[in-house]
């Protein structure tokens, strides 16, 4: 069939860590020479909330995200932030909104989306998201790829997602860094960018990177040469790091991104964020980690994370994991649906357990994926409550990105990051009414006016009507 | 609920797994015929449903199980899916739906494999049968798609060559191109009408698309006997050119995907042509779908196009489900949502005998342990053709081990 008349297909997928892919491109090392910028400065967020007024909730009903449920109570939001959770507040002057019979979460948390990287659609153009052209890049930024127009970021915001960390993909073994974003549109990278959020490092096991640099018949090629790519690059980062600790700075090192990055990794600054599918390799990987000291935050995919659920509770490593998706690679063979209550549950239910997308339908159903795996997991036995799974869509995610402190769960004084939903939260039938981030209004489903169209999609098919109405 | 549950488990270790007289007693019944549904009981003989009702008079030799007001659905049905002959997408040993010889001729169904591990997944997850499909290929016509039971057995149940797959939009080259290549396939299944095959064989334009005796013979069927053609398309104007083409061979044209359909409703009703898709892709993936939008499902059921639905994940076609629960949740109407898993599946397909809960239907039948569309739910019972299946699963298998806290290695928990 090849040599049939019409040339394969144009469509280029999407591509998440799940799909398989093939660069055939390369270009020069890029790497910078030594600089004297301020490292922690650099492409710092400007993100500034858009105005809001003080908002009052009454007679809702709230998941925390950490576990509590809230029946028939209220909740004000004021300056960006929560004030106050209670069952019967008064505040004169303030915008009432009525929520008798909704319910109020958490802003939805993504810890694995590729919006922006791989931006829709998925043409050669927009397909930023894998420096494939050596299997270490931790010198590259996945946000020096984000496209602020991706028609994806406001279809999430729809689904109730305030905030998502873009990661690159899974081709290499360092990937580069990720990064955290706020779901507001903006023009520019740095004003989406969740303040103070830390850096990520993602990394990748198993079959993805072996693949790409085994077909070039280089390293890796193999899961062996997998685990001497990462050691290799992390005896070298440990050299950088001492060099940079000189009192002399005359005697340090010349400056290189890659290494910057790696450091950041061993200082505790920057969060690992590991590919990694196999139980095996995921043992592998925390024996690696403690050879060079570093910490792994989360293993992402991780279809087998629940055959060693009580050793990443143990570890003190958050799974990120799909309700259901296999079969599509070999890694992704020994799928269970209660994989993430099991994770959840390990170790007395001190596990870490996240549902994650990497894919820009998954993103804007987060509910419904937690949904699915809460129910898988109690018809495996256990008695995992809505409130307790709606920990895996914000809290926990908010953890593992390192924002814990400002967003994640209804407490006093935290981010007014909120939804509201028409009904419960984990039905296929509620939407998301309204989404708040910082307290200001980012989506009203009632409000045409209040919901975010791209620039990309302002009179695309017809000049007289936008792409989503 | 949990009663229940006990009460089944212990059939199954009692009662070998044959056919008989069963009453499914009390189910929230809905047909699959597009009604409201209502509690009824189900009467089911040997491998078909005998009546549908209340009261209905049974003999003591009769099995009773008790619904308990529990959702009833016929068992799903596939339009579109790789089960039995994609084992795992990255691996081409494992795959048999793409041919180096044939297009339009490619028949998978000889392929078929009945312990593929996402036949008893997708069976325990409600889907009781499939049409499974070969892949696509840089040609536009891909092949053949089979209708298959998904029971597991042995020899393979179902029915061959049913329909044929193919895709009309972006490609390296132009769409124009794809488009005449089209009509001279379908010019060619016009020929087969009147000329013998190897008659056809012989002609230029035969060699020049590479085309094969079965490749011919299938493309007669799809232009001369009203086999059903399944085209992928999505953009509004190729929709149109499509329907074109099925009014100038009288195709019996199903079209699937149509993100761009809400733009061409008024045509795609009025020439009767139903649709698959896949209600969750809202995401503008090509510069052919930029339409789409979770409105698609509703859209289409207000203009009472039959709907049916397909899902964006390989080796999940239970998906379909949580798929046509969002579409209700943005305005489809409930029960198009159960007819275009059951009924409407059957009726365009031509698979005479299923898709529905009327008597003299085959008896495969659903019982659910809650609203078949939220994505939570699970079957309590699955049934095909009257036999009551075992809703193990590798998946099930791996998930009682790992749950099992006996202290012992892995390995000798079974």
């Amino acid at each position: 069939m090849n040599n049939k008349l019409l040339l394969p297909l144009m469509l280029f997928t999407i591509i998440g860590c799940s799909e398989g892919f093939n660069f055939e491109f390369s270009f020069g090392d890029s790497k910078s020479e030594s600089s004297n910028l301020e490292i922690d400065n650099a492409f710092a967020s400007t993100y500034a909330p858009m105005n809001s007024e003080p908002m009052l909730f009454k007679s809702a009903n709230i998941y925390d995200g950490l576990g509590g449920e809230f029946r028939n109570y209220d909740l004000l939001l004021s300056e960006g932030k929560i004030i106050e959770i209670g069952e019967s507040i008064t505040a004169p002057g303030v915008m009432v909104i009525d929520a008798t019979d909704k319910w109020i979460t958490p802003g939805i948390i993504d810890i694995h989306s590729h919006m922006g990287v791989y931006s829709a659609p998925g043409v050669s153009t927009s397909s930023d998201g894998n420096e494939a052209t050596s299997p270490v890049t931790a010198e590259v930024w996945a946000e020096h790829s984000l496209w602020t127009q991706d028609p994806q970021f406001a279809l999430a915001l729809k689904g109730g997602v305030t905030a998502f960390h873009v990661l690159p993909g899974s081709a290499n073994l360092f990937g580069g860094r990720g990064a955290t974003f706020k779901n507001v549109s903006q023009n520019t990278v740095q004003a989406m960018k969740f303040p103070g959020a830390p850096h990520s490092l993602k990394m990748a096991c198993g079959e993805n990177p072996k693949r790409v640099y085994g077909n070039r018949r280089q390293a890796p090629s193999t899961r062996m040469g997998n685990m001497a790519g990462y050691r290799t690059a992390w005896i070298e980062a440990a050299e950088y790091t001492d060099g940079m600790n000189k009192k002399d700075s005359d005697r340090r090192p010349t400056r290189d991104l890659a290494m910057d990055t790696l450091m950041g990794v061993l200082n505790g600054e920057i969060l690992i964020q590991n590919h990694c599918y196999r139980a095996e390799e995921m043992a592998m990987m925390i024996e690696l980690s403690k050879e060079f000291n570093y910490k792994i935050t989360a293993f992402h995919h991780a279809v087998e994370a629940y055959k060693i659920a009580d050793l990443l509770a143990e570890e003190g490593i958050c799974a990120a994991l799909w309700a259901d998706w296999w079969g599509f690679k070999h890694e992704a063979y020994d799928m269970v649906q209660a994989n993430i209550a099991i994770i959840d549950q390990a170790r007395n239910g001190s596990g870490c357990a996240i549902v994650h997308s990497d894919d820009a339908v998954g993103i804007q159903h987060l509910n419904q994926e937690a949904a699915k795996a809460m129910a898988a997991g109690n018809r495996a036995g256990f008695e995992i409550s809505k409130a307790h799974a709606m920990r895996w869509i914000t809290s926990n995610p908010a953890k593992a990105a390192g924002i814990l402190d400002q967003t994640g769960s209804i407490e006093i004084g935290k981010d007014a990051d909120v939804v509201l939903w028409t009904g419960d939260p984990f039905s296929v039938y509620s939407r998301a009414e309204k989404v708040l981030i910082d307290g200001a209004l980012a989506f009203d489903m009632n409000n045409p006016k209040i919901q975010p169209i791209t620039d990309f999609d302002l009179g695309i098919i017809q000049p007289q009507a936008n792409r989503v109405q | 609920m949990k009663k229940l549950f006990t009460t089944l488990f212990l059939l199954f270790l009692t009662a070998p797994v044959i056919s008989e007289t069963v009453l499914l007693k009390g189910g929230l019944v809905h047909s699959g015929n597009g009604g409201a549904a209502i509690i009824q009981d189900i009467l089911i003989s040997e491998n078909t449903i005998v009546s549908v009702g209340n009261n209905l008079i049974i003999d003591g030799n009769t099995r009773v199980i008790e619904v308990n007001g529990l959702p009833v659905t016929p068992g799903l049905i596939s339009p579109m899916s790789n089960l039995g002959i994609v084992e795992i997408n990255s691996l081409d040993v494992t795959r048999d739906d793409e041919s180096e010889l044939l297009s339009a001729g490619f028949s998978i169904f000889n392929a078929f494999n009945p312990h593929s591990t996402g036949i008893p997944w997708n069976r325990s997850n409600g889907v009781t049968s499939a049409i499974s499909t070969p892949s696509e290929t840089s040609f536009p016509i891909f092949g053949l798609g089979s209708h298959f039971i998904l029971d597991g057995s042995l020899e393979i149940k179902g029915s061959q060559d049913i329909a044929m797959f193919g895709r009309l939009g972006a490609s390296y080259g132009s769409r124009a191109e794809t488009l005449s290549l089209l009509e001279s396939l379908l010019d060619i299944g016009k020929l087969a009408n009147s000329m013998p095959v190897e008659e056809i064989l012989e002609l230029k334009i035969a060699d020049q698309l590479e085309l094969q005796a079965q490749d011919i013979i299938a493309l007669g069927k799809v232009v001369n006997e009203d086999m059903p053609l399944v085209i992928e398309t999505n953009r509004a104007v190729d929709i149109l050119q499509a329907l074109a083409m099925k009014q100038k061979y009288d195709l019996n044209l199903v079209l699937e995907s149509v993100e761009e359909a809400p733009m061409v409703l008024d045509q795609i009703k009025a020439s009767n042509t139903p649709v698959i898709i896949d209600p969750m892709d809202n995401i503008p993936n090509s510069f052919d779908e930029l339409g789409s939008s979770l409105d698609l499902g509703k859209m289409l059921d207000q203009a009472r196009i039959p709907i049916m639905f397909s899902t964006q994940r390989s080796h999940n076609y239970h998906l379909m489900r949580q798929g046509s629960g969002n579409a209700v949740a943005h305005g489809m109407s409930y029960e198009t949502a159960i007819k275009g898993m059951t009924q409407t599946v059957a009726q365009t397909f031509n698979l005479d005998n299923r898709g529905s809960i009327e008597p003299g239907k085959l008896a495969d039948i659903i019982v659910w342990d809650g609203d078949p569309l939220e994505p939570a739910s699970f079957p309590k019972i699955v049934m095909i053709e009257g036999k009551l299946q075992d809703l193990s699963s590798r998946s099930s298998k791996l998930t009682e081990r790992y749950t099992n806290t006996e202290n012992k290695p892995s390995s000798y928990k079974h």
